[in-house]
């Protein structure tokens, strides 16, 4: 061989090339078109972005300008539901070809969970309620008896436990310990809850960012609620999240405080804005892949990265966005 | 066809018995009046400049049998990019229909191929949905027999006809049981009936075609009811900040243009106008005449009532559509209409005004009202599904400027409410300390040829031949209006209107107006709560308190017994399914419950 250096770093690129992608495959639900309107024209593709590398997102299935949430089969990744404008819409082929499986009156879609102990069972939360799909959206039925002004923006089925899930509605947070057939509020609020989500590190915690009630917390699986007084309730609170790589640092994301990150358990939290165009953000995602990653969404402009839990930031991706949710899912 | 001779016998007889223009004479300029549209459509398209064209424009060639080749080859081009969600798909309906037999084979496989890769949004919205699922039954219908991987939604032609059919169903049920969401818009009124006539014309289906075409009916009759000279008058659940003042100036106009030749047509045809004229070409729907008659026959006043409904709520209420009770008043001079006020819809609401008649309505603002400057992250979210506090201003990005304005003259109130008998109205707010804008504007016309202010506290003007008096309830200031006339501020919370109007003709003299408006008795009280008791120019006492239900002449209004139409030409109850159109010896019964639509002319 002439050369062999020229082999020797071909290999070097290759195995770099060969390197295993980060172990969750990241979705990205974003609205590339600021402010958009139904029925205007769309140049920019919208919808679902798939980001393996962590810095190419990859748009798959259509141009669909609003698609809220997204929830993936834990037995077979090539089965995404999306939760949006049109209904549920679901691939069995990765991304590939979709199929809007709700009808007329299931629609706007606002979150979309699928049971980890029961896959074919699939919950979406709705602007007129709850709905269940038990053959793994083939077909659904309303799944909210007893649920007064059912608006629901929040869905998550507990990770210990089938049928176990904590809804967030315009009233409060609802618990069903069967499968949503029947309902009891745990947490009564004035104005809508807009997420829950539960803790990687202890499957007893939950918390809850709310419009009007501040951050709250669980640490009986949901059925009581405390608030975390640190975040306040001056301002709307969309999401919040838990660093996976340490259980005491929490963050927060919401309109007019931007990020607020708690590395303490919840008792102090810290404004992490520095190099954010506004502090109206929309959502925050935590990569559990990345230790110190965090990716925002802030109004009108691009997704934002930090490598350092919020003290510095980066542009990301996309010129200008909304993203409506960060979603990781594992590979395997 | 022979529905259409029947129709035109039967109306040539009643326009003889009447002594009027006869329905064929109408009907043969209501042709050409379509014609006149898409002749305009087809002329602004320059061959050399596709960009001239655009959908809007091959749906007019189609629909004049030209230029099929060309427009073949512009379908193949435009279907490469599809956007534009239901507003898309209908424009593609028309052509798809009127191209059936003029595209080529190239043309309408790229038109399919779009319908499976391109996703419209169902949007958020009745007469989204309208469009949205009126497009997919018939392009299901036009495409039949086809499995799910060739459409959008992974549905097959099956599943789509049998969902879209069922939405329309559903919203057939809603509109003529307890009334339209988006009721009396100036603009998307025909974003209804783009779509029933869609349905009337090209639907194979007997049943859904006898839907449209009765759905049809159904519309125009509300809509005629409720105008003057073409304009639609009184409360809309939606306007727009032209529309609301120029009262003519909106796509509802192009309606009384073609249907009722009593307006001239606003501008461009309204935009969406092009393709009503687009299916009315190849379609065999008339006007019925009742409808054409009580759309034109100003010879004496009338009270129409109407039961509608709000469009859904997702939050911040126990009911999902709330009842809107709807009243209007019309002369040959000027017209009031108002529903009850509240908080009734998202955007563009207006609950009241007076509408005078005028000999040309373009430019002309020929209206009068008061309104609270109302912004809401509530309102927003009990409407839509969307997070709060960047709603206000997303709305205003939307082609709604004004939302989050102190000076808008457009919009509901959840501060507001509205009590009217016959042509007087009195509207009270009780704006809730903190409230954004604690204020009430009055919107006073650049076009009224009189306005003096009388030291009684009433203020008069003139607009037309009729005669307004207007009672700020609060003290108030003027400020201009860019758009010309002046708005009357009234910076308290506390506040009140009263517009009592008449007609010139009853008075001897202009000061015999105002000395009779002097001597109504009236009482005024704004503390604990606005209060008027008020004796009208008709000879009615109305007791109209804040929050508590309106008497007219000592009787509590009945909310309960609204009618769903009830005037001397329409007649439905709530609930019916039914609605029974009267003129003279005329009738036309529209009936849901057993899709049948009768005519028939009464024994003297």
């Amino acid at each position: 061989m002439k050369h062999p250096w020229i082999l020797f770093l071909g290999l070097v690129a290759l195995t770099a090339n060969a390197a295993p992608p980060p172990p969750h495959t990241l979705f990205v639900c974003v609205s590339q078109s600021k402010p958009f309107i139904i029925g205007s024209q769309v140049v920019l593709r919208n919808g679902l972005y798939q980001v393996e590398d962590r810095a190419n997102p990859v748009h798959i299935g259509f141009n669909h300008p609003r698609i809220d949430a997204v929830a993936v089969d834990p037995r077979d990744p090539r089965r995404i539901y999306i939760a949006g404008n049109n209904g549920v819409m679901r691939s069995t082929d990765a991304g590939r070809t979709w199929k809007i499986v709700t009808s007329w009156d299931m629609t706007e879609g606002k979150d979309i969970n699928v049971d980890p102990h029961a896959p074919d069972h699939v919950y979406v939360a709705l602007p007129d309620g709850i709905a269940v799909s038990r053959d793994a959206g083939e077909t659904w039925h309303r799944a909210q008896a007893g649920i007064k002004r059912a608006y629901t923006q929040s869905i998550i089925v507990d990770r210990t436990r089938a049928g176990r899930v904590l809804a967030g509605t315009e009233l409060g947070i609802y618990l069903s310990e069967d499968g949503a057939t029947t309902w009891t509020k745990v947490f009564a609020s004035t104005k809508t809850v807009h997420d829950v989500r539960q803790s990687p590190h202890d499957p007893r915690v939950f918390l809850a960012a709310t419009q009007a009630e501040g951050l709250q917390r669980s640490t009986d699986g949901g059925k009581t609620w405390q608030e975390l007084t640190g975040v306040g309730r001056a301002h709307t609170l969309h999401n919040v999240g838990f660093d996976p790589a340490d259980p005491r640092r929490l963050i927060v994301a919401g309109w007019n405080c931007g990020v607020l990150v708690s590395e303490d358990d919840g008792a102090t939290w810290t404004p992490r804005n520095d190099g954010l165009p506004n502090a109206q953000v929309w959502r925050v995602g935590v990569d559990p892949d990345f230790p110190g990653r965090l990716y925002a969404s802030v109004n009108q402009s691009p997704v934002y990265a930090s490598d350092d839990f919020g003290r510095t930031w980066k542009v990301q991706w996309f010129t200008a966005a909304t993203v409506w949710d960060f979603v990781f899912v594992p590979r395997s | 066809m022979k529905l259409v001779t029947s129709i035109l016998l039967l109306a040539a007889f009643a326009a003889h018995a009447f002594g009027a223009d006869t329905p064929s004479d109408r009907f043969v300029g209501y042709r050409a009046r379509v014609r006149e549209v898409l002749d305009w459509r087809a002329a602004q398209v320059k061959p050399d400049d596709p960009k001239t064209a655009g959908l809007p424009g091959i749906a007019a060639k189609l629909a004049r049998h030209e230029d099929a080749a060309w427009c073949s080859a512009q379908v193949v081009e435009l279907m490469k990019a599809p956007s534009g969600d239901m507003f898309w798909m209908f424009p593609c309906v028309s052509i798809a229909y009127l191209g059936r037999d003029q595209l080529t084979p190239e043309a309408k496989a790229a038109m399919r191929r779009a319908w499976r890769e391109y996703m419209p949004l169902r949007g958020d919205t009745e007469n989204h949905w309208a469009m949205y699922y009126t497009s997919l039954y018939l392009m299901a219908e036009l495409w039949p027999n086809e499995p799910g991987e060739t459409w959008f939604s992974g549905k097959s032609s099956a599943e789509n006809l049998a969902e879209a059919k069922a939405y329309l169903i559903s919203w057939m049920d809603l509109a003529t049981t307890v009334g339209q969401g988006e009721y009396d818009c100036t603009h998307y009124l025909g974003e209804y009936c783009i779509p029933m006539l869609y349905l009337a014309t090209w639907a194979k289906d007997p049943e859904m075609r006898q839907r449209g075409r009765m759905m049809l009916d159904w519309i125009l009759a509300d809509y005629a009811i409720d105008t003057l000279n073409g304009a639609y008058v009184g409360a809309h659940a939606r306007t727009d900040d032209r529309q609301v003042l120029e009262k003519w100036n909106g796509l509802s106009s192009f309606f009384g243009w073609l249907f009722l030749d009593n307006c001239p047509a606003p501008a461009g045809y309204g935009g969406w106008g092009i393709f009503f004229a687009a299916a009315a070409s190849a379609s065999d729907y008339t006007l019925p005449e009742v409808i054409y008659r009580l759309g034109t026959d100003r010879a004496g006043p009338y009270l129409s009532r109407e039961h509608k409904r709000t469009r859904h709520r997702w939050r911040n209420s126990d009911v999902r559509n709330a009842p809107v009770y709807k009243q209007t008043y019309v002369t040959r001079d000027y017209a009031v209409g108002s529903d009850q006020g509240g908080m009734l819809q998202p955007i563009q609401q207006h609950s009241w005004d007076v509408t005078w008649a005028v000999a040309d309505p373009r430019g002309v603002h020929n209206t009068m009202f008061s309104m609270h400057p109302h912004v809401s992250i509530d309102e927003m979210q009990m409407y839509f599904t969307e997070f709060p506090d960047w709603m206000p201003t997303l709305v205003t990005l939307q082609n709604k400027p004004s939302y989050d304005k102190e000076d808008k003259l457009l919009g509901g109130s959840e501060f507001e409410q509205v009590c009217q008998d016959h042509d007087t109205i009195v509207a009270l707010y009780d704006i809730r300390p903190g409230t954004k804008y604690e204020q009430v504007n009055g919107f006073f016309s650049k076009d009224l040829v009189r306005l003096e202010e009388d030291a009684s506290g009433w203020i008069f003007a003139q607009g037309g031949n009729a005669y307004l008096a207007y009672r700020p309830l609060a003290p108030y200031e003027w400020r201009p209006i860019a758009a010309g006339g002046k708005r009357l501020v009234s910076p308290h919370r506390r506040n009140g209107t009263i517009l009592q109007v008449a007609a010139a003709h009853e008075f001897a003299s202009w000061d015999a107006f105002k000395a009779a408006i002097r001597a109504l008795p009236l009482t005024v009280a704004l503390e604990p709560k606005p209060k008027v008791t008020f004796k009208t120019l008709r000879g009615h006492t109305m007791v109209c308190a804040y929050g508590e239900t309106p008497q007219i002449d000592g009787k509590p209004v009945d909310f309960a017994k609204w009618p769903l139409f009830e005037s001397p030409y329409l007649h439905a109850d709530v609930g019916s399914r039914k609605l029974r159109m009267t003129h003279g010896r005329l009738e036309h019964v529209v009936d849901f419950n057993t899709l049948t639509v009768t005519d028939r002319v009464t024994q003297p």
